[in-house]
């Protein structure tokens, strides 16, 4: 039963995976733009033997569906293209930059659950109470504030003005770099036991952490509110007050044990939406992950590395929500059966 | 508080029932008072900004003063003008982009719930795929391979919003379809054509709307997020994201950057505000449906 419902999953998964290839793929040969125009010279763009040389190097002389073809199996052997930018294999650009902006969001994401999940249960406790209003506003604003904004105040306000918390980059000027394990250098300087590095480490990742979490704090909020009044309605949560049990004791031992269990769901599309989101925030604190990397390629309109940044991200999405789904159906078994 | 309009004119239940729930909800009140400046100064920007938002004329980076409220920029511009300039870029863009995928969204969804079949699943699976990017990630990719400008910038925002007009629609659709009332009507001898339009549509309004003023505050944002990527309106036009951006470029002269972000977050919070309200407001049932989308 869960072994077919694991398949049944991951056979949604690939069909996605597949989509969103397409996708990349139509958008980088079906749109107006000659990519022969966008890449050769003014001179060579004259010369049609140049042209047409171009255009067979790169298979743009084929029919679609073998150009698609072949892309694919680029895409299955890791090859995304060059970036025009670095003249680098996209490939090799985001093995760089990944583990840098997965520390970014991985450390937004864990605040976003803490806060997320503790203030709407706050919220949703003290119903229609002015609290509840407060928070109302306060998840609100994270979800209407422009994150490359905030990023902007926050690194002016917080860190060059009241030095409260490290400037940009990802360690202080005395800190050495750890041995690279993860990339991800709070993580690796733990591993080596490195404290004074790992406290430099983290110090700079809290507060771009903060200002990408904002979103999905709001998000969180809001969702977990309506996920515990919905178990509070509930008879059995009704019963367990009746017999006298604290509001603590009700909350943490009845209510969230079944309110967390939608709140798994969304967890995917946080995640998701933060590794977004550091194409807004990243450049801003100068962190050099995939999101600074497609924002350099958005503004020089590299296309190939925009679109691995794309691809990249869509699948980790999709790998993300597949995982979460699998969850979901082992924590609650109807699930599995619909 | 009167049930009567300034007018003497009894309100219908309905009516009051609106009006006493937007009463009981300060921030509905809040939001649509923030709207209103926002578009008063959208339609008056030529007569109340102090200057010309392109025109170079003072000194470079002058802080804030009682002669440029919100000091000046890179080229000299005055902060003030080009932010109160910039409502006439955002707000109308905002409005003609959720106008664009609701058209299209509820179109798609209306049509792959009525008819069912090859057309549910086609329109689905696109919606699926869309949904499987993050959005500004998607229209980052649909700008940068169309070519950046602000044309592009409103198709490819499009292209990630309809889906989810399509997915509210398709599912009341598809739950009034087979309800009673719709049957009766069917069984009247009324097309299906026509009932759709006459019997199901009107019960779709509501969620839709409440979907399409959350939007209007996501379109802004969008809008204003492609820009500041450079894929979104180009430099001299006074946008709300391209000037943060530049404030970002003149990290030291916070004024730059600080003020037009404001912009973005009080006209997206004013959104916002009026979106939630209403959700509270309608019925919550149909809401759910919203809501769930909504994340």
């Amino acid at each position: 039963m869960l072994s077919r419902f694991v398949a049944r999953r991951f056979a949604a998964a690939v069909a996605l995976a597949f989509g969103v290839v397409l996708v990349a793929f139509l958008l980088t040969n079906l749109v107006p733009g000659d990519p022969a125009a966008a890449n050769l010279g003014q001179r060579a763009i004259e010369d049609p033997d140049a042209v047409a040389a171009f255009r067979r190097q790169y298979g743009l002389d084929q029919p679609l569906p073998v150009q698609f073809g072949r892309y694919l199996t680029n895409l299955l052997t890791g090859d995304l293209g060059r970036s025009q930018q670095t003249n680098r294999p996209v490939r090799t650009d985001l093995a760089e930059f990944g583990p840098a902006s997965a520390e970014l969001a991985l450390t937004a994401t864990a605040i976003s659950l803490v806060l997320g999940i503790g203030l709407g249960t706050l919220a949703a406790v003290r119903r229609d109470g002015p609290i509840d209003q407060a928070l109302r506003v306060v998840s609100l604003g994270g979800v209407s504030v422009p994150l490359f904004w905030l990023a902007l105040i926050a690194l002016y306000l917080l860190s060059f003005r009241l030095s409260l918390f490290p400037g940009a980059g990802r360690l202080g000027p005395g800190a050495p770099r750890p041995p690279s394990v993860t990339g991800m250098y709070t993580v690796d300087a733990a591993l080596a036991g490195d404290w004074a590095t790992f406290r430099s480490a983290l110090g700079h990742v809290l507060l771009p952490a903060m200002v990408l979490a904002a979103y999905t704090i709001g998000l969180l909020t809001r969702f977990t509110r309506s996920s515990v009044l919905e178990v509070l309605g509930n008879d059995y949560v009704r019963a367990a007050h009746a017999k006298g049990l604290p509001v603590r004791l009700v909350v943490r031992r009845h209510v969230m044990r079944a309110a967390l269990v939608p709140i798994i769901t969304v967890v995917g599309t946080a995640f998701a939406s933060l590794l977004a989101g550091t194409v807004l925030v990243e450049q801003i604190f100068s962190w050099p992950g995939i999101g600074s990397y497609a924002y350099r390629s958005a503004t020089t309109l590299d296309l190939p590395a925009i679109m691995g940044v794309s691809l990249f991200v869509a699948l980790v999405y999709i790998f993300v929500n597949f995982v979460v789904d699998v969850l979901y159906g082992v924590i609650d078994p109807r699930i599995r059966a619909s | 508080m009167s049930a009567h309009t300034a007018a003497g004119i009894p309100l219908t239940r309905r009516q009051r029932r609106l009006t006493r729930s937007a009463w009981r909800q300060p921030l509905a009140v809040i939001g649509l008072s923030i709207a209103s400046v926002w578009l008063a100064i959208a339609a008056l920007a030529p007569l109340i900004a102090p200057t010309d938002p392109i025109l170079q004329e003072s000194g470079r980076f002058l802080a804030p003063s009682a002669e440029h409220l919100m000091g000046t920029d890179g080229l000299g511009r005055d902060v003030l003008s080009r932010v109160l300039y910039g409502a006439r870029i955002s707000i109308p863009l905002a409005f003609m982009l959720v106008g664009l995928s609701v058209t299209v969204g509820a179109t798609l969804g209306a049509a792959a719930g009525y008819v069912g079949g090859w057309l549910e699943e086609a329109v689905m699976r696109v919606v699926d795929l869309v949904f499987a990017f993050p959005p500004i990630i998607l229209a980052m990719a649909v700008v940068a391979a169309l070519g950046p400008d602000l044309r592009n910038a409103v198709l490819a925002i499009v292209v990630v919003s309809w889906p989810s007009y399509a997915r509210v629609t398709r599912s009341l659709v598809l739950s009034l379809r087979s309800s009673e009332y719709v049957a009766a009507s069917r069984l009247l001898g009324v097309s299906s054509a026509r009932a759709l339009v006459r019997e199901v549509l009107p019960n779709v309004a509501g969620p839709v709307l409440v979907l399409a003023t959350l939007e209007l505050g996501n379109a802004v944002l969008l809008l204003s997020g492609l820009s500041f990527l450079g894929l979104g309106a180009v430099p001299p036009s006074p946008e709300w994201g391209a000037m943060v951006s530049e404030g970002a470029r003149t990290f030291n002269f916070w004024w730059i950057g600080a003020f037009p972000g404001l912009a973005i977050l009080t006209v997206v919070l004013a959104f916002n505000f009026l979106g939630d309200s209403l959700r509270d407001a309608l019925d919550p049932q149909t809401s759910r449906a919203v809501r769930e989308r909504a994340l």
